[in-house]
């Protein structure tokens, strides 16, 4: 008598031996894709911005700092200037190329609180002349 | 007498929780990461041109414009009323009714070159969370 063997059925599973391997992957890629914003300095401490409720919240890569300083010192691009002349025009020129590599840039004044509006009323027209005419005011939200 | 040999015990560490573990590694540096964001008050300053500069100046009457002339010492005059320090709910109160005469109001805040910057700020705070959406910003 033939010998009828039953089929036999294929086994159904999905191989997780490597899932762990799979994770670690990614977690090491994140970990090493990862790219951590640094500031050389703090130009303008942040206990030293000035305080204000209607924030608004604008992503770092449309953005160029501008740092005014108490003594009226500006730094863009890390380059310290002051605009005392007509000739100071380092703040327009670095505008003018940002506005190049990114029409849609945003200037962010981290100033000091303290400083007087009238360096700020300057690099303000250097802005317009550059046409870079969005503007943020850094500020620190209220504690209260 | 029966002497039993000595098994040795299996040493394998565990690994079927390796992936649970990453996963769970994975999920909180996700959570965890916040993406860096500047935070303050966006304005749009109006364009400098020629064209602009020759153009003739425009009167605006004390219903379309409001003036906010930020002093040194940090009062505020607005249109030609005496110099006074104002609060922010004095402030508030006094947008809002500025608004209330014309939703279309213009808020003209002139700041002494003098002034302190935290000042301007204050003001220009204060329009902007009163939703105002045209501000001007000068110097005298």
């Amino acid at each position: 008598m033939a010998n009828i063997q039953t089929p036999k059925k294929a086994d159904a599973k999905i191989p997780d031996a490597s899932m762990s391997d799979i994770a670690f992957l990614l977690l090491l890629f994140f970990m090493v894709t990862t790219v951590f914003v640094q500031e050389k300095q703090f130009w303008v401490e942040r206990d030293r911005w000035p305080v204000a409720e209607s924030i608004e919240r604008i992503p770092r890569n449309l953005t160029t700092t501008i740092y005014v300083m108490r003594d009226e010192t500006i730094l863009i691009d890390d380059l310290p200037t002051r605009i005392e002349e007509e000739t100071d025009v380092l703040v327009y020129n670095t505008l003018l190329k940002k506005k190049e590599e990114n029409p849609e840039v945003i200037v962010c004044f981290r100033t000091d609180r303290e400083t007087k509006y009238g360096v700020m009323s300057d690099v303000m027209r250097q802005l317009q002349d550059a046409n870079t005419l969005i503007v943020t005011f850094e500020a620190q939200t209220k504690r209260n | 007498m029966k002497i039993g040999r000595k098994r040795k015990g299996k040493a394998a560490i565990p690994t079927a929780s390796m992936s649970d573990i990453a996963f769970l590694l994975i999920i909180f540096f996700m959570a965890t990461t916040k993406f860096d964001v500047k935070e303050g008050i966006k304005i749009v300053l109006p364009q400098a041109t020629k064209e602009q500069e020759e153009s003739k100046t425009v009167n605006l009457t004390e219903k379309e414009m409001t003036r906010m002339q930020i002093l040194p010492d940090g009062t505020v005059v607005i249109n030609k009323e005496a110099p006074r320090r104002y609060d922010n709910s004095a402030l508030d109160a006094l947008i809002k009714a500025k608004l209330k005469e014309n939703s279309q109001m213009i808020f003209k805040v002139i700041t002494d070159r003098d002034a302190k910057y935290e000042y301007m700020i204050a003001v220009v705070d204060r329009l902007k969370a009163m939703k105002v959406e045209k501000i001007s910003l000068s110097t005298n």
